[in-house]
């Protein structure tokens, strides 16, 4: 009898909540990272926007919900949350679409396994935050006839030349490495016009051979290496592609004096186990260390042990809260960072292409633009930025900014994404 | 002695889907009385027991006790309120000691500090409870088992003994001894009737449950046959008589011989397996024996003087310390090379070490045969399987539904069947039978000793290892009685051997 | 006795009915939520495949009541040794011999040192899970671009089709019902899963049988590592990492015994893995998030396993 009673209740539970669940809509499902449906809100009211750019005349039926696929490989992180809170609780809002969010995804399989099954689910396009095998993507999207993008990367040249010609690639915007680079090498140079001598440095994903966190890197150092005196350089190379070069052969980074300089400490990696805890908190409290430069995020590993010492944090991220508060507690210096609406003129370039009005460059190639950080070195610039960025009603690329894009020319687009910086997407918004 | 009743079954019924385990049964059982139940495999007896002691309820009737109703929803309720059952499988817990097991359930009382509420905590006080074992082992006459011991390290006969520790030590009014026995060598079955009669004298009440049928008659004041789930018959002391007791249990006469009937005893000269020089630790010493080609080999004794390991190591699943097992002048190194020799063993344990239970007869029978059947010796095909698993459950007529039945679902009987179905039907030249009729029924035993019989005329060698000294007497050509580790007599076959001129080689 | 055996059938195939259930949910949502169903059967071989192949293959350790841990490890070693192979011989049957040799050596490694030690391979398997996880890390940083190892995906392009995948499916899993069903090999297996004390004094070697069931093993994962090339040839150390679990869920979803032993199905892994896959793309048309899903998906999965291995707990008479 008990066992009957057991498997009904059984039953029921997974009755209920199969039944329950299908039509009931959560209005937030950020934190979800099984590949949940985000239902759009139907529209009836809307009509056609109302974009008028130059003599086009842009006709998109939005009686029809169009459902977006959107690979992921990182589904928690601060910068990884803000991305998707942008999707779901903006633009879903704002236009008759539906993100459809994949697992967290963890190699080229799961990446092509999850293309699968958003095709499945009748998603006209892919919107692509995961990279472990861009070439495979873009050849499965167009397979499967689905329009694919790349969000917050770009591909090499030699994959761009050998897909640039494909109607289904719409094309990638993101940070160059030339942009990652600059990043870095602008985060030493502050520190160093500052008078700072001490630096140990934070290498991230660099030992998984990561190109943008070895780009940084090599920001940092080269500018260390300009700065350092006549003799200065890093285990001799002096240029930035010898750096480059350096590091990749290390696949991390070497302390030791850079001139007058010094770099006192390095930790690289994402092992996340008490060894590698212990490693950071030792790292933060090395002597006479006066800076943490940071290719990723520094200050959620190094903030706590650097309490009560005069040491600086300075790391490249998104816009979250979190660093918000690491700011105020003093365990964050310096933000390089993504806002979350940079990924606001890919949605636009997908959404206009999947309604028929594809933008292309001249020559009729798929898009490769470059867009850089918001830099934040103060609690209040931090907090200028944030307020924008993290707004559910005005984000910094709002509806009426993106409808220029929607059925625009290669060159609006091109100006308009070029155009990034704070106060400039804050002009475009408005 | 007042003979008042002390609990009473009135219509129970009982049924396992389709199949009638008990059908209208009653039984009225006495203070100052010890009650035998017997009767075949699957005949019920087991199952009421089962439901008097807690273990599973009646599907209807009633049972009253001390003049209550009772209707015990567990063991422990039923342990706890006079009723105990030391039962057939194993009841210890391996992984601790002996007076854990003892005292399981109760480690509070040994908690130092009182919490007020009647509770206590603190931690457990180790030394008292050992010596509160001990107590309780030396109240039941075991002083060989030392109370810190690790249970699991301990013989079969030794966990027994624990569980009977535990479940007298709760002083129970009624004790049901389910089949305990089989398990136990002499000495042992000797601490039980110790315990039965004392409860006896107390004025309290035994229901003793046996395939021994000797043992029975010994010890109870009276017997109650079940058959089919039905009380057959219940006969006093004074009405004991084996040959009616047999035939009330299987429904009909015995026909023909018991055990063989003649006092031939002679062999061929041909020496098939021998075993020179062994040595195993302390359980075998300098053991050397013969067995030959149409001898029915019988070797007892007391169940810790080694002849069960001297079974082991002949066919060559324990490897002796020093010495050799030859088979035909062979020397042999494994189990499967005894196999390819033609050589055959019965464990003592069946259903561990001789059956997969959770299998089915054909699964049983068939792994053994698999060099008889299978095609190229690689390929099995079912049609051939099947033939040769139906022969077996013929010839030895194995009662079961089909070949696919699971073995658990068997009587012992049928069980132990399957078993020499396993062996005869690879057609093995050379038995090595280790308590072969333990836990079985009069009718199957009857069969099996003829079996035997007919084996040994058609020049098969068998050697039985066995505890019950009858069946030794009734069967073997040649008859060895060992004590720690070594020959004490040799006894060739003769009308005159009695029981008592075995045992005193014995012990 | 009629009823019982008519119980018995039903719970026989139960995972079966369990599997049809799924498909038909899966077809009829699909239908009403207007998904490309065609497009999804194809998507849920394509993602079933390596795990009912390596599934099938493990299969014989689950028979022996073992457990192997490491086996979506060792398919990623042998995908990743196949793929460097490939890139230097440019040769996919060479690819093909390297992941199931390398697969089989492993394998026969895991039970070889089990039985020099003496350990319940289950430990073994343990201690091969962070060796093989070292030498992804090695091969990785040693060959390729230092985060991923790389099949020119033109290579394998023409094999990633169904007609392959199914084919080798077909073919690996007709040889495992052959061997297990039809040969001696089979039967002694099953026995010595059932009972091991048993099956040592009826002449059966569990070191035998037990590199046996390993080199089985190992050839469904040298196929499932091929596959996996195939499939995605882009290798990187993250390659196959669920591999593992879903190889563990899906032989227990399929209906087969823990425990190993006689009532142990080949065809146990392949209904498992497609019921999982069934499974998960239901949760997804359901539209449940990660939570709820994985909550429906638990109980979904404890209920058919339940009534998959509810003739085995059947209370039996006593004796």
């Amino acid at each position: 009898m008990k066992k009957v009673l057991a498997l009904a209740l059984c039953l029921m539970m997974v009755g209920t909540l199969a039944s329950g669940c299908g039509k009931e809509t959560t209005e937030n499902k950020g934190n979800a990272d099984n590949i949940g449906i985000t239902e759009a809100p139907t529209q009836e009211g809307e009509v056609t926007p109302d974009v008028t750019e130059g003599a086009k005349k842009v006709e998109i039926d939005t009686s029809k919900t169009i459902k977006i696929g959107v690979l992921v490989s990182d589904a928690t992180t601060p910068e990884a949350l803000a991305f998707r809170s942008y999707y779901t609780d903006y633009i879903q809002k704002q236009y008759n679409v539906e993100f459809v969010y994949s697992d967290e995804l963890k190699d080229a399989a799961g990446e092509k396994s999850a293309i699968d099954t958003l095709v499945t689910n009748n998603c006209k396009a892919i919107i692509s935050f995961s990279s472990f095998d861009r070439p495979a993507q873009i050849e499965q999207c167009a397979g499967a006839k689905v329009y694919y993008a790349v969000a917050t990367g770009t591909l090499t040249q030699e994959q761009y030349d050998k897909y640039k010609d494909n109607e289904y690639y719409v094309g990638a915007i993101g940070p160059s490495l030339e942009d990652e680079y600059q990043t870095g090498y602008d985060m030493a140079k502050r520190y160093i016009d500052l008078g700072n001598t001490n630096y140990a440095i934070f290498g991230g994903a660099i030992p998984y051979f990561t190109d943008m966190h070895i780009y940084r890197a090599a920001g940092m150092l080269t500018a260390m290496v300009e700065a350092g005196g006549a003799d200065a350089n890093y285990l001799g190379a002096t240029t930035k592609e010898a750096i480059v070069q350096q590091i990749y052969a290390d696949s991390g980074i070497q302390t030791g004096n850079i001139g007058s300089l010094s770099i006192v400490a390095y930790v690289g990696g994402y092992d996340m186990n008490d060894a590698w805890f212990a490693q950071c908190a030792q790292m933060a409290q090395t002597k006479d260390l006066q800076v943490i430069l940071a290719v990723g995020n520094g200050s959620d590993f190094f903030g706590a042990a650097i309490k009560g010492a005069d040491v600086k944090i300075a790391s490249v991220d998104a816009y979250a809260s979190s660093y918000g508060d690491a700011m105020n507690a003093g365990m964050l210096d310096y933000l390089a960072g993504k806002f979350s609406a940079s990924i606001g003129p890919v949605f636009a370039a997908v959404y206009s292409t999947v309604n028929g009005y594809p933008i292309r460059t001249d020559e009729g190639y798929a898009l490769a633009l470059s867009q850089g950080y918001w830099i934040a070195a103060s609690s209040d610039e931090f907090q200028k930025y944030y307020a924008v960025d993290s707004s559910k009603e005005s984000p910094a690329y709002t509806k009426s900014a993106l409808d220029i894009l929607v059925g625009s020319d290669y060159k609006t687009f091109s100006d308009f994404v070029s155009k990034y910086s704070f106060d400039e997407v804050v002009q475009l918004s408005k | 002695m007042v003979k008042d009743t002390i609990i009473e079954v009135k219509h129970m019924e009982k049924r396992f889907g389709s199949t009638i385990a008990l059908n209208n049964v009653n039984i009225t059982i006495n203070r100052g009385q010890i009650i035998g139940l017997i009767g075949e495999n699957g005949s019920g007896k087991s199952t009421v027991t089962s439901i008097i002691s807690g273990m599973q309820r009646a599907d209807s009737g009633e049972m009253i006790f001390r003049g209550e109703k009772w209707q015990p929803d567990s063991m422990l309720y039923a342990l706890d309120h006079g009723i105990g059952m030391i039962v057939q499988e194993n009841g210890t817990v391996p992984g601790i000691t002996v007076a854990e097991n003892i005292f399981i359930g109760e480690y509070e009382k040994f908690k130092s500090f009182s919490a007020g509420n009647g509770r206590k905590w603190g931690f457990i006080r180790r030394r008292q409870m050992m010596a509160a074992a001990e107590k309780v082992l030396d109240n039941i006459g075991v002083t060989h088992i030392a109370p810190e011991m690790l249970t699991g390290a301990l013989d079969l006969q030794d966990r027994k003994l624990i569980e009977i520790a535990k479940i007298i030590n709760k002083n129970p009014d009624v004790l049901i001894v389910d089949e305990t026995t089989t398990a136990l060598s002499q000495i042992g079955r000797d601490i039980i009737y110790k315990i039965m009669n004392r409860m006896k004298e107390e004025n309290k009440a035994v229901i003793f449950i046996s395939h021994d049928l000797d043992e029975i008659i010994r010890v109870c004041d009276a017997l109650t046959i079940l058959r089919d789930g039905k009380i057959i018959i219940t006969f006093k002391k004074d009405e004991f008589d084996e040959q009616l007791i047999k035939t009330s249990m299987i429904g009909r006469e015995l026909q023909g011989d018991y055990y063989r009937s003649d006092y031939d005893g002679s062999y061929e000269s041909e020496v098939v397996l021998e075993i020179k020089n062994v040595q195993l630790n302390n359980r075998l010493k300098d053991f050397n024996l013969q067995l030959h080609k149409g001898e029915i080999l019988g070797i007892g004794g007391l169940s810790h003087c080694g002849m069960h390991e001297l079974g082991k190591v002949l066919f060559r699943s324990i490897m002796p310390d020093a010495g050799e097992v030859l088979v035909h002048g062979k020397n042999i190194k494994d189990e499967a090379e005894a196999m390819k020799q033609k050589m055959g063993y019965v464990a003592k344990d069946r259903d561990i070490e001789s059956l997969c239970l959770n299998a089915s007869i054909r699964d049983n029978i068939a792994i053994a045969g698999l060099d008889e059947f299978a095609v190229n010796n690689f390929l099995v095909l079912p049609n051939k399987e099947s033939k040769y698993v139906q022969e077996q459950i013929d010839s030895l007529s194995i009662k079961c539904t089909d070949k696919d039945q699971y073995v658990s679902a068997l009587s012992g009987g049928n069980k132990q069947k399957v078993v020499f179905g396993k062996w005869i039907g690879r057609g093995s030249e050379i038995l090595i039978l280790d308590c072969p009729t333990r836990g079985v029924d009069i009718g199957v035993k009857q069969a099996m000793y003829q079996l035997m019989y007919t084996m040994k005329k058609a020049g098969k060698s068998i050697i039985i290892i066995s505890e019950e000294m009858s069946e030794l007497i009734g069967m073997a050509d040649r008859l060895v009685v060992m004590k720690d580790g070594r020959i004490m007599k040799e006894f060739p076959r003769s009308k005159e051997l009695c029981e008592a001129d075995i045992i005193q080689y014995m012990i | 006795m009629k009823k019982i055996d008519v119980q018995k059938q039903i719970l026989k195939i139960a995972p079966v009915v369990a599997l049809l259930i799924l498909f038909a949910v899966f077809y009829m949502v699909g239908t009403i939520k207007d998904i490309n169903v065609a497009y999804g059967m194809k998507a849920i071989i394509n993602q079933s495949v390596v795990v009912a192949i390596v599934a099938t293959g493990a299969v014989f350790i689950y028979t022996l009541g073992s457990f192997d841990i490491s086996l979506g490890a060792s398919v990623a070693v042998s995908a990743l040794l196949g793929g460097i192979v490939y890139n230097a011989t440019k040769s996919i049957l060479l690819m093909l011999a390297v992941c199931v040799g390398i697969a089989v050596l492993v394998a026969l490694f895991n039970s070889v040192l089990a039985s020099v030690f003496n350990l319940p391979v289950f430990v073994t398997t343990i201690a091969m899970l962070s060796i093989l996880n070292a030498v992804v890390l090695m091969l990785i940083s040693a060959n390729g671009t230092g985060s991923q190892i790389a099949v020119p995906s033109e290579a394998v392009a023409g094999l990633d089709n169904l007609g392959i995948k199914v084919l080798v499916l077909f073919l690996f899993e007709a040889l495992c019902i052959f061997v297990f069903n039809f040969t001696k090999i089979g039967r002694k297996q099953k026995f010595l899963g059932s009972n091991p004390v048993c099956a040592k004094l009826t002449g059966i070697s569990d070191k035998k049988m037990s590199i046996v069931a390993f080199v089985m093993s190992g050839i469904g994962v040298g196929l499932g590592a091929f596959l996996c090339i195939i499939y995605a040839p882009t290798l990187t150390k993250n390659t196959a990492t669920s591999v593992g679990m879903d190889v563990i869920i899906a032989i227990v979803f399929g209906g087969m015994p823990v425990s190993g032993g006689a009532r142990s199905k080949i065809t146990a892994a392949l209904i498992g893995a497609f019921s999982m896959t069934f499974l998960s793309q239901i949760m997804i048309l359901f539209n449940l998030n990660l939570g709820i899903g994985q909550m429906v998906k638990a109980a979904i999965f404890l209920f058919v396993v339940f009534v998959a291995t509810s003739n085995q707990r059947a209370k039996m008479l006593p004796r």
